[in-house]
Formats: structure tokens, sequence, C-alpha cells
């Protein structure tokens, strides 16, 4: 699905990734974890072309992205949730869930069925459509915003720390909605986390990130995960 | 005194439909693009001759109809210019505000000129259409045709720009772009169209409000450098990037423009109102309205 190979990512003149090369098969569901500030956040960035990458390649299928626009790739395919979700603040949820169709490139498909499976997977966001998405929960807008990101039917789906400051139950629930969006309709994720039981409860593939470079990586079902969280210590 | 006290009222209300309909164009550049447009005020300017070259064209064959004409040219006049300049400037520019200041002013400066050059330096007039001529006196005082046709010409355009920016794609992905670009392009959308097409967009209403100026004097080269301080304060007041902003913005600068040069005189009044928009930017710097934007933190 994603291939990325031997990639470099600045902010100005500093380098933040060194040699990255990761994978995410068709239909996987990836883990990427490591600290704070070690390149996880950049790596997805570098994916959706909003930091420099002045080497490698990063490929979607067999288009290559490297020199593309933000907007290209998503048209591509792919659906991004960011770090801090950045729901639209000032509109609507209902407004926020139709800029998600910016980058639906097939009309052929039935978007009443779309929607209809969105509101079945996140109720919440359905319940308040005509709210303004800054006046929702952290878990709320979390919904909200993987919702967005579906509803263009991608092919990979990006998520950076879905847990992050929600609270437990929700989260339970996001991490059911992520296992339910892989099974049934068969998109690629790839998972940023920190909460290192939860990602390795939902994924099948894991790499482990250090100094912006991928340290560890492996198989979930065969992975030690006391070796990752040693990985993860601050040394 | 009450009879004068409605005539400055009414006035004031004239003078903040014409500050509102170019202040719209700029509050929403700014908060789109964080430029600075100093050269704005050209295109109040470009509108404003682009009805007198179209009454030269048209005034004798069609008659008054020839000021219609005239409003629909000076705004795709004005939104042309604009997206050449967008084209040509400004996109080199996004998001360096001081930088765009001082380039804007330039081009300004060059406008002036080349408006100087093609129509000569004195002023020129322009034909009001003549159903426009009179009054009706209410309340003792005289309310002219003209201003109400402008105050009733700024309150349709305005309705068209609500709806455009509220109720349709492009206002959508328009609003996406202000409040947060990166995610609006993570998103698919193209947020140098988006850039471009609300810039020429500004400069057409700036160009209306051209074009309705020419119905309550004559015009010359400098006609915009007169609005586009009044202009910037609407925005600067009104908060930036957003349609209710300018709409206040412009009432409570044009009211009380018109209300204390009542009281004083034209130039007492002008620093007075600068004064106590200072005032009020030391409370509330952000201004009345304030959107939340990531590019302009």
């Amino acid at each position: 699905m994603i291939d990325i190979r031997h990639l470099d990512a600045c902010y100005g003149e500093s380098r933040v990734l060194n040699d990255v090369s990761l994978s995410v098969g068709d239909g996987e569901i990836v883990a990427l974890v490591g600290r704070n500030g070690v390149g996880k956040t950049t790596t997805l960035k570098s994916i959706m072309g909003l930091v420099k990458t002045p080497a490698g390649s990063i490929k979607l299928g067999d288009t290559e992205l490297i020199e593309l626009e933000p907007y290209e790739r998503a048209r591509l395919g792919i659906g991004y949730v960011p770090q801090g979700r950045d729901i639209f603040p000032q509109m609507t949820v209902e407004e926020n869930l139709m800029l998600g169709l910016e980058a639906r490139t097939e009309e052929s498909t039935d978007l009443d069925a779309v929607l209809n499976d969105l509101y079945e997977l996140f109720p919440i966001v359905k319940k308040f459509l005509p709210r303004k998405g800054g006046d929702l929960s952290g878990g709320q807008q979390q919904q909200l915003a993987i919702a967005r990101a579906l509803i263009s039917e991608p092919r990979l789906l990006i998520l950076d720390e879905p847990t992050e400051g929600i609270q437990p139950s929700i989260i339970q629930e996001i991490g059911a909605a992520i296992k339910k969006i892989n099974k049934t309709r068969g998109i690629s994720i790839l998972i940023v986390e920190q909460y290192l039981d939860f990602v390795l409860s939902i994924s099948e593939k894991y790499y482990v990130m250090d100094k912006g470079q991928i340290v560890m990586d492996g198989l979930v079902s065969e992975a030690d995960p006391a070796a990752i969280q040693a990985k993860m210590m601050v040394s | 005194m009450d009879v004068s006290l409605f005539a400055v009222a009414f006035n004031g209300v004239s003078l903040a439909s014409i500050l509102l309909l170019a202040a719209v164009g700029l509050s929403v550049t700014f908060g789109l693009m964080g430029i600075i447009n100093m050269a704005h005020g050209e295109f109040i300017m470009i509108g404003a001759y682009t009805a007198y070259v179209v009454q030269g064209l048209l005034l004798k064959s069609i008659g008054d109809v020839y000021y219609f004409v005239a409003l629909i040219a000076s705004f795709f006049v004005a939104a042309a210019f604009g997206l050449v300049l967008e084209q040509l400037v400004i996109k080199r520019l996004y998001g360096r505000e001081t930088d765009s200041l001082l380039a804007t002013w330039g081009v300004s400066l060059v406008m002036q000129q080349l408006a100087r050059s093609i129509f000569g330096a004195p002023n020129v007039n322009v034909v009001a259409p003549s159903f426009l001529n009179g009054g009706i006196t209410l309340l003792g005082a005289t309310i002219s045709f003209k201003r109400l046709f402008i105050i009733a010409l700024v309150g349709v355009t305005l309705f068209f720009v609500w709806a455009l920016f509220y109720r349709t794609r492009y206002g959508r992905r328009m609003r996406a772009c202000i409040q947060n670009r990166e995610m609006a392009q993570c998103l698919g959308i193209r947020s140098d169209r988006i850039d471009s097409t609300t810039f020429a967009l500004g400069s057409g209403l700036a160009g209306i409000a051209g074009c309705a100026l020419t119905l309550l004097g004559s015009i010359g080269p400098s006609l915009g450098q007169n609005y586009i301080v009044d202009t910037f304060m609407v925005v600067v007041l009104g908060g930036v990037g957003k349609i209710i902003g300018a709409v206040a913005g412009a009432f409570i600068i044009g009211l009380s423009s018109t209300g204390l040069e009542f009281l004083t005189t034209a130039s007492i009044a002008k620093a007075a109102v600068l004064f106590l928009v200072i005032l009020f930017l030391q409370k509330k710097p952000q201004g009345l309205f304030v959107i939340r934007s990531r590019s302009l933190d």
C-alpha cells in the first residue's frame, strides 16, 4: 500500500528524519511507536507532504508521492487525522464532515451509504451535526476527525496519537472502530501512538523510532512488549 | 437638533456602507493569506474609472441603463486586476505581513501613476443616472436617492457575498483555509486556487464600491487613498476574516466619523476617530470579532 524508502525530512536546516524506511501492506494495521520528539509525527507529515523531504521515496501503490502537493496526496487516497485532530472550530460538525469530501475522487459510490456507515460507526457525529466543531469534547472531535478522513473512502488512513487526551472508555470505542474499518473495508492503517498496550492490541506490525531513525521492527504476534518498552525509555 | 441628528445618522450609514464593501475584501484576504494589501484602495479607483469609461462608451446609446452595466463591469475589471496582482506579486508574499505591506504600497503608487497617465491628473465626473437625482424629505432632512441606492446596493451585494461564503462549496473551502490552511490542504483542498479567487473577489467588491462612489462626487487617481485608511480601521476594529466584523466595524467608523464631523470639523473628526480606535485596540487588540486561526497567531 505505502512504501517509504530511505526518507530524510527537515525543518529548516535541522534534519529530523534520517534514512527512514517503513511500509504498510494492503489491509494491514501498522503501529509506529517511540518517545516524544523522535520523529513519529514528522514521518506522518512527510507522507502528507507537510515537511521538506530532500531525499528518499514515498510510494502509494505505484505512484511516487515525494514531489506532490498535500492536496494531491489526499486525493490519491490518504486520509489524515493529525495530532490534536484539527477540527475546524468555527464550522459545524456537518461542514467539517463535508470538507472530507474534497478528497473524494470517485463519485460513483453512493454517498448516503457511506454516510450511514459512518453514522453507525460514530453515532455521536450524527447526533451533533449542527453543533460547532469547537464545542465538541476531545473524544468527540477525534471521532469526527476519523469520520472526516473516512468519508472520502481513502485507501490508507493515517492516525496521529488517536488516544491523546481522551478518556479510557472512548479509547476502547475508537480502538474497536479502527479495527472495524480495517476489517470491513480493507483500509490500510498507520497509527502513531505512545499508548503501547492500546496500539499493540490492534496492530499487526510495529516500528519503533528513536532519534529520527527506525531502531526496531517486526510482527506484533512475535513481539516482546517489554523490549519495545525498553526502546521507548529515555536512555 | 433632532432633525439634523437624523441627517447625520443617514450620512453615517451611507459612508459605512461604502466602507463595508471595501472592507470585506480586505478583511478576508488578510484573514486568508496574511497579506496587508495597501493597494486595495486602488481597486476602488479602478472600479470608479471603469464606470467612467463605460459611461463614455454607452451613455449616448443606452442612456441611464449604462450605470448597471458599469456596476457589473467595475466588479469584473477590478477582479481581473486583482487576479493579475495576485499572480504576479501577492502569491510570493504569503504570510509575510511587513513585506506585503511595502510591496503593495509600491504597487499602489504604480497604479495611481498609471491612472494619471491614462486619464490625466484632474478629477473627472461620472454623470449619475437621472432617476437617482433628487431625494425625499424625511423628518426635515433630505435623503438623496443616490445614497439610498448605494445603501441598497451594498445590502444586495453583501447578501450575495454572505451566501457565497456560507452556503456554497467554495465558501466552505475558503473558511476552512482561513481557519486551518494546513489541514484544509490535507483534506484535498487546493488552497492556492482559493487564494487567487478570493483575492479577485475582494478586489471586485472594492471595484463595486468605486463605482458607487462615482455617484457622490468626482473621481481622481488618488480616490482609493482617501478611503484606504478608513477601510483598514474598519478591518482592525471589526476583527479579521469575518463578514459580521466588517459590518460592525464599518458602522462604528462610519457613524462616528460623520457624527464627530458634525460636532467638530472634518480634520478633528478624523483624528478623533483614529484616537478612539487606538484606545479600543488597547482593550481588545484582536478586534470585535475574533476568529481563531493558526496563520494569524
